[in-house]
């Protein structure tokens, strides 16, 4: 048996019982029993990690982990999370009443994708489609809006759309999506999507440019 | 009628369990039968191509 890791957590009953609790040095991780022949990618269990995703988001803030890494002990979890521990508790610390919502953006114009053909090197075709990805960008009038909803960063996903992901203090939920509902009227031709709660997704990571 | 809104809060639910968070490093291993053949470090177990080329840039 081995759990699917959801996320790293301050404090055990943060987690059980919704997911089980893997000690990790002062912190824990919280995880989704998984049997050894069941792959990571069954629908089923994606759909059951999500949900216990969403409900430990209720109980308190957490720093999300990528789905796919599983672990079979709180060993094996300390070898290979070790060197994090001190800069997730900091980071949990310091944000424990605080989550993220993301304002999803049409982007105003795309560029071309690049044509995989037209590149004699591996590393360079990546270099142009992560350039390409780069150039997206939205109406500044909207940017300079929605950076003014709060503490943001803007995220290039892919060539279609941005995200300005807002780090929100949990009672300052609501005030955000009223004020996403402002931006809907203010700008009605620009498409967008306000989602969340969400935990520490782009704020768990301090070297965000 | 199908409820949209449902289907596009799944869509964002499992857009943001897929492809966000902290990547953790794991590890691999390739067997037949009980032989361990390669031992790899693997970044990404699950990961839509654009944020395998982000993870690669910030590299």
């Amino acid at each position: 048996m081995r759990a699917v890791v959801i996320g790293v957590h301050l404090r055990r009953e943060d987690i059980e019982p919704v997911a089980e609790a893997i000690p990790l040095g002062e912190l824990f991780l919280s995880g989704a029993a998984v049997a050894d022949d069941q792959p990571l990618g069954d629908r089923d269990l994606v759909l059951r990690v999500a949900q216990m995703r969403a409900s430990l988001l209720e109980r308190a803030t957490f720093i999300a982990i990528r789905y796919g890494f599983a672990v079979r002990s709180s060993e094996e979890a300390m070898a290979k999370c070790a060197t994090q521990i001190e800069r997730w508790r900091r980071l949990l610390a310091l944000h424990r009443d605080n989550v993220e919502m993301t304002l999803k953006v049409a982007v105003a114009s795309t560029r071309p994708r690049p044509e995989r053909q037209a590149f004699a090197s591996g590393a360079d075709y990546l270099r142009a489609l992560h350039e390409a990805t780069r150039a997206a960008d939205v109406d500044p009038r909207f940017r300079e809006a929605a950076s003014r909803l709060g503490n943001c960063r803007w995220v290039h996903r892919d060539g279609r759309s941005l995200e300005c992901v807002l780090l929100v203090a949990r009672d300052g939920v609501e005030r955000v999506r009223a004020a996403g509902e402002q931006l809907k009227r203010d700008f009605p031709e620009i498409p967008f999507l306000l989602s969340g709660p969400w935990p520490l997704e782009v704020f768990a990571d301090d070297d965000h440019k | 009628m199908p409820d949209q809104s449902q289907d596009l809060s799944l869509l964002e639910t499992l857009d943001h369990l897929l492809d966000r968070g902290v990547v953790i490093a794991g590890e691999a291993v390739i067997s037949i039968g009980d032989v361990d053949l390669l031992y790899l470090g693997l970044n990404i177990v699950l990961a839509n191509v654009d944020a395998l080329i982000r993870t690669t840039e910030r590299r």
